[in-house]
């Protein structure tokens, strides 16, 4: 019944809006069915994507369950949708996240409950929507109606300044997206220039990258900074972040997850998506600048980050820090670091979401989010402190959990293209523990305050929503190969696109194999060894002289 | 892809493969899943032993078997491997010579040396853990007893991978857990501020060391494009010959690129292994339960440095610049942290620094390029030390979690199998002859003099000179204080019942927090005796003071300690009686010739296969020199012996300890500087710590005034120029339009009643327009 097609992946995307509809016609105070109906929406559109994720096709890198309807002909607008490994686990991180969101509202919700739940299932399609287009203008109209609902959530459902915090989201993204637009338009009319068509799909977009090479540089460094401010913005990356810290601050607990989980994301995805596909050449023009950026990130993030007095703020500054690894991942232009980035992607949105719905927890109960106003929950709260525990040690890379594949292999992939770069970027994991060790002691640590000593540990409700997040962190931490495989060959074809003839290079997998079959055997001294004098008599200590002789074959193609 | 096929498989060529070799690390994952996850259901701890007793024993008879295995393997062959799932397959890196597709497998690999290691973690790991069921009788009743057996069991779980883990990578896995559970162990007593502290401490300082075994890898990989042990041993050789290797665009010789690796990767080690400058987590781990501190801080966790090292020893051997560093840090540590143990009262902290210093010791070794007398050092040091921290513990916990040795003394009698125990592990740490850290300790200083003496040629680098005398000044240290705690602790009259002669014993730290440690420990024992008030016992206690006051428990006159439950005492005597026969697994070359009846070199010449070898080996070949006999004879029997009988004088001879109450007056500045540790906790905390704070500040006031300051400029610039044009537009625009809005309006009341004047509803409709809009288009 339930086959991976176009239908389907349709039908998922849409149910959200959808279930939001049929949710307008119910009477306002039934606060319980928009509860559970939306949650009940969320869920099913989650098994409906899932199904994706087996139907999935590993081994080719095409664009798969394609599929185009003609929308404006005249401009060459199709409604034209289909995911490749890259889109589909952003999409299914979607899917993912939004029961948790539904599920982490029923509480802190206290108003208004018919346009919460509307808003966040109109939200829901319009970020899957942006998954799954394929069609540049489609893509702008789901990127941009997004907003729509993020603006109202943190406008009516949000904090003291939940205005300005959700203004100040609204036109920062939007000033953004106009760029985006700018350099979308630009590309549009020189594809009409050279092909004499009309044309928006994505595909189009990315053949168009060898014209785009011909043309001046000032063109393409202008069009790459407008594909860049875009999307930076939405990283959010610095100097553009500072909206980000304000819009988790004032959104409710929801609000912060989606932002964190998914938002946070369509940035990161335009670079993989757009900007380094379309515009290979500008972008490595510009690359010791979008580095320096992403290293700023990394390290102002969490500096500043480690002094934050409210915990969501502290989240948010690690948000900059964590994303500016991630778009350091990217820039490397290899496999290693593009997957790396896709992971910490994936990462951040498991562990931050969980760090947000832990603070989410606390704020419930006590209406405030100061450190300072906590401390010893540990001993009122154990479940708590578990769960809280493993969504800091996930943020912070610990190996076992999901934050170390994306660091681990962004580091390792940044080291490969830019080791001084990749060196600071390391530096940013000692911070990285230190601000989340630093936050975990003083809130979970030390002597309990009376008022602290009879906070209630977490209900069953919110054991299930952590669940999933805990599931999953383990899952990735010990075997993300699933999901390698998955982006496996986009990012090979997307590796191509940027350095054409990368994997072409000698493989050095045989020799390798001869060398891991003589294994401990190669510790041994060669047999004509004997001549030297020097090295028979020398003490351990100055025994490195290694006597010139000839490499033996297995290691020749070094 | 085929390649990668052979090359996944490859690894068991040089090696068995092993199916049942998972379990080992497994079983205490297991052991942990069980008891962390319904553990705090369960109504009888025993339930608890049982599952974290249990996963550990079957552990170490695994490992034992597999043990057994492996020494039926020819020599060059005596691997067992072991690959459960690929882990890792990114794809492909460009690397030194080419493109490397490696994946990386969660594969485990027994050999001559993990396999030792292992036989270490999980046989002391089960004589600790038997010891905690004993030591921490106390929170059997307060529902945390099986987080504790919980985190010692992830412990374990997290060492074993550290040792078998057949990569680099499942090294570092082992590396970053076992840092999370001595992390979570230190902070165990959560709700002490200093315990909390501590833990943190020590992860981030691990964390640093991290960056730069992180670093370390990230070359080796970029170098050889594998992390693989197998792969990496087999392709080295090759590598070290090469004439020059050129990564990044520079250009150097082989051994330029090794000796920065093994340069990054050493941080790693000064991390975990606590040497100077990084040392300083290791003395406030002691915020730990005591078991804690015997199975982490000095069997096993602080030595995967040293595992570390060895491992990749065929870097090193290729990196002189690298070694000369180990062997300079090294003996820098042995010789300091030796000194700061001199003036420490807590029990515990001597033991600490002691560690550090025993380390440095290892460390030294590496450096002069004898791994495998590092190598078994950091076994005789597991056998004496964990020995010691357990008698320790078993000492803290029969004085009513006392930790300050003013307070004791006088307890041989009352406690005999402790002291024994302990005092032949003293013997030991000592290397007096013919005890395990003799054979250990005398053969890395012998190697470091042998760098510098070169068969009587006197050539060597003076570093080694320089690093043998450190070395010597740091036996004598660890001989003389590791006297003094036992003159202190267990000779002299009992101080802690009020009877006090000689007025040495102080206020009891436990008591009134003028120090931190110690207010920590008090707190402790506090919060036990609450518990024991409130809970029920089901087995028998390390002692029994159910009614005391906690406030007063000390000055209790008569109230002596006695000797702690056998679950304490035996785990003691083990490992003391291992500590004192140890040695003869690696007796040396030139005491064989002496007494032929011990085969020579048991220990080295097992681990010799996997040590890079620059020329072949000739067994009993060379006749040691007559200085190797002098310096032996020197070290164990003026050298040491001369330390012993010194801190004998002082504090046991004259029971009033004035002869060192007298060098104390004499020189006040020595003494002050030596008990604050040289403060060194201070410096960091001045010039480190604070500055990045202040500038985290500084950078949050430029966040929030400078670049969000241009963002809400820029609104403000755009609301002023909208203000500007309102203005206009009210008062010259507008005032003709609302003439004509005013005759409308007052026409236009029916149709007012549509407006609900919600702007989300209007979006909402906007919306929904549009959507339709869009539908049509479609469908058209």
């Amino acid at each position: 019944m339930f086959t991976a097609n176009t239908t389907l992946m349709l039908v998922a995307t849409f149910l959200p809006l959808l279930g939001a509809l049929v949710l307008l016609l119910v009477p306002k105070g039934q606060r319980r069915v928009f509860e559970i109906g939306s949650l009940l929406v969320m869920i099913v559109s989650f098994l409906m994507s899932a199904v994706f994720w087996f139907g999935y096709d590993r081994a080719s890198d095409a664009v798969q369950w394609a599929r185009a309807w003609e929308w404006i002909p005249s401009m060459g607008v199709k409604f034209s949708v289909g995911m490749d490994g890259i889109s589909l686990l952003l999409w299914l991180l979607t899917t993912f996240i939004g029961p948790i969101a539904i599920a982490c509202s029923f509480k802190s919700i206290e108003e208004r409950h018919k346009e919460y739940y509307i808003w966040m299932l109109v939200l829901q399609t319009a970020m899957l929507g942006v998954f799954i287009t394929q069609d540049m203008f489609l893509f702008y109209l789901f990127w941009e109606v997004m907003l729509v609902p993020m603006y109202f959530l943190i406008a009516i459902w949000g904090g003291p300044q939940k205005l300005y915090a959700a203004i100040k989201l609204f036109l920062y993204t939007l000033a953004g997206g106009v760029l985006m637009l700018v350099a979308i338009l630009a590309i549009y009319f020189l594809q009409h220039k050279t092909t004499g068509g009309y044309n928006f799909s994505l595909e189009s977009f990315q053949a168009m990258a060898p014209v785009i090479a011909q043309q001046s540089k000032t063109y393409q460094i202008l069009l790459a900074l407008a594909f860049f401010i875009g999307f930076a913005i939405k990283v959010p990356m610095f100097p553009f972040h500072t909206w980000l810290p304000d819009a988790h601050v004032q959104a409710p607990t929801a609000g912060s997850v989606i932002l964190a989980a998914i938002l946070l994301k369509m940035g990161t995805y335009g670079f993989v998506r757009f900007l380094l596909p379309i515009l290979p050449g500008a972008t490595k023009d510009l690359m010791p600048w979008f580095i320096g950026l992403s290293l700023i990130g990394i390290i102002y993030g969490a500096l500043v980050a480690m002094i934050q007095k409210d915990m969501k703020k502290l989240v948010a500054y690690s948000s900059v820090s964590h994303l500016g690894l991630c778009m350091l991942g990217l820039f490397a232009l290899n496999p290693y670091g593009i997957k790396g980035g896709m992971f910490q992607m994936i990462n951040h949105g498991i562990s931050t979401s969980g760090l947000f719905l832990a603070v989410g927890i606390v704020y419930e109960r006590r209406h405030t989010r100061m450190i300072a106003d906590f401390g010893g929950l540990s001993k009122s709260m154990p479940i708590y402190a578990t769960v809280f525990m493993l969504m800091t040690m996930s943020s912070l890379g610990l190996p076992l959990l999901n934050g170390f594949i994306g660091e681990g292999i962004i580091l390792m992939g940044s080291f490969q293209a830019f080791p001084w770069a990749a060196v600071v970027a390391t530096l940013g994991i000692i911070l990285g523990a230190a601000y989340l060790l630093w936050m975990y002691q003083r809130v979970m640590f030390g002597p309990i305050t009376a008022v602290n000593e009879k906070m209630e540990d977490l209900n069953l409700r919110e054991i299930l929503y952590f669940a999933p997040l805990v599931i999953a962190a383990f899952w990735i931490g010990m075997y993300p190969k699933p999901i390698m495989d998955v982006m496996d060959a986009p990012v090979r074809k997307l590796v191509e696109q940027i350095t054409p003839g990368y994997h072409a290079a000698q493989s050095l997998a045989a020799q390798q194999a001869i060398a891991a079959k003589l294994g401990m055997r190669g510790m041994e001294a060669p047999a004509q060894q004997e001549v030297t004098s020097e090295g028979h008599e020398a003490a351990p200590a100055t025994g490195h002289e290694v006597p010139v002789h000839e490499a033996p074959a297995h290691g020749g193609g070094h | 892809m085929s390649a990668d096929m052979t090359l996944t498989h490859a690894a068991t060529v040089a090696s068995q493969a092993g199916s049942y070799l998972w379990l080992i690390p497994f079983l205490p994952f297991f052991g942990f899943l069980i008891n962390g996850l319904s553990g705090r259901k369960l109504q009888s701890t025993k339930v608890v032993d049982f599952f974290a007793l249990g996963s550990v024993g079957v552990a170490f008879l695994l490992t034992l078997w597999h043990f057994v295995q492996l020494a039926g393997l020819p020599a060059d062959g005596r691997s067992i491997h072991q690959s459960l799932w690929t882990w890792f397959s990114i794809g492909g890196a460009h690397v030194l010579g080419g493109m490397t597709t490696y994946k990386i497998e969660w594969a485990y690999k027994f050999d001559v040396l993990s396999g030792c290691m292992a036989l270490l973690v999980s046989g002391a790991g089960f004589l600790i853990h038997l010891f905690s069921t004993g030591y921490m009788a106390e929170e059997r009743n307060d529902g945390r007893y099986y987080r504790f057996m919980a985190y010692m069991n992830l412990f374990v779980f997290s060492m074993l991978n550290l040792v078998l883990g057949a990569n680099i990578l499942m090294m570092f896995l082992g590396w970053e857990g076992v840092g999370l559970c001595s992390y979570l162990l230190i902070g165990f007593y959560f709700e002490k501020e200093f315990a909390a502290v501590a833990g943190k401490k020590a992860f981030v300082t691990n964390r640093i060391g991290d960056f730069g075994f992180m670093i370390g890898f990230f070359l080796i990989f970029q170098v050889f494009g594998t992390l693989d042990y197998d792969t990496l041993m087999g392709s080295v050789r090759g590598i070290a010959n090469m004439p020059a290797i050129t990564l990044y665009g520079h250009t150097a010789s082989p051994t330029w690129w090794f000796n920065l690796i093994g340069c990054c990767l050493f941080v790693g080690a000064m991390g975990k292994s606590a040497q100077i400058p990084l040392y300083v987590w290791l003395p406030d781990a002691m915020a730990g339960p005591t078991p804690v501190s015997a199975l982490i801080h000095a069997a096993t966790m602080v030595t995967s440095g040293l595992y570390m090292i060895t491992r990749l020893n065929f870097i090193y051997v290729n990196a002189p610049v690298a070694l000369a560093v180990v062997l300079a840090f090294g003996s820098l540590t042995a010789f300091v942290a030796a000194t700061m143990g001199l003036a420490q009262y807590d029990i515990k902290k001597v033991l600490a620094y002691s560690t550090v210093s025993q380390l440095g010791f290892m460390f030294m070794g590496m450096g002069a390029g004898a791994f495998s007398a590092g190598m078994f050092h950091v076994f005789t040091h597991a056998f004496f030390k964990a020995s010691l921290f357990l008698g320790s513990g078993a000492v803290i916990a029969a004085c009513h979690h006392e930790q300050d040795m003013r307070n004791m003394g006088g307890l041989k009698k009352l406690m005999p199998i402790t002291a024994m125990s302990m005092i032949l592990a003293t013997f030991a740490i000592a290397g007096i002859f013919p005890f395990s850290g003799f054979f250990s300790k005398d053969e890395i200083l012998w190697k470091v003099f042998e760098g510098w003496y070169q068969h009587g040629h006197y050539t060597g680098p003076a570093l080694n000179l320089v690093a043998w005398i450190l070395g010597m000044l740091g036996a004598f240290c660890t001989a003389f204080y590791m006297t003094r705690l036992i003159a202190m602790t267990f000779y002299g009259e009992y101080r802690g019942a009020g009877n006090d002669p000689y007025n040495l014993s102080v206020q009891s730290e436990a008591h009134h927090g003028h120090d931190d440690h110690g207010h920590d420990a008090h707190a402790h024992a506090h919060d036990a005796h609450d518990h024991l008030e409130n809970g029920l016992h089901e087995l028998d206690k390390p002692h029994n003071h159910r009614g005391d006051d906690p406030e007063d428990h000390d000055i209790v006159p008569g109230h002596h300690p006695h000797e702690v439950s056998w679950r304490m005492w035996l785990p003691v005597a083990i490992l003391a009686g291992l500590a004192v026969v140890g040695g003869f697994l690696n007796y040396p070359e030139s005491l064989h010739r002496v007494l032929p009846i011990v085969p020579a070199e048991l220990f080295s010449k097992w681990i010799e296969p996997l040590l890079y070898q620059v020329a072949p080996i000739h067994h009993g070949e060379h006749v040691p020199p007559a200085m190797e006999y002098i310096l032996m004879g020197w070290a164990t029997f003026v050298w040491a012996p001369g330390a012993m009988v010194l801190a004998w004088w002082i504090y046991k001879v004259d029971p009033s300890w004035s002869r060192a109450k007298a060098f104390v007056a004499r020189f006040p500045n020595l003494y002050r500087w030596v008990n604050a540790k040289y403060y060194v906790d201070e410096f960091y905390e001045a010039a480190l710590i604070e500055p990045i704070k202040r500038f985290s500040a500084q950078l949050w006031s430029f966040d929030t005034w400078v670049v969000d300051g241009m963002v809400n400029g820029a609104a403000r610039a755009t609301v002023i120029w909208a203000d500007l044009s309102n203005w206009i537009d009210q008062k010259l625009v507008d005032g003709a339009v609302n003439l004509v809005a005013y005759i409308i309006q007052e026409t236009s009341s029916v149709f007012r009643g549509l407006q609900s004047g919600r702007v989300q509803h209007y979006a909402f409709v906007m919306f929904l327009g549009f959507l339709v809009f869009a539908f049509w288009k479609f469908l058209a």
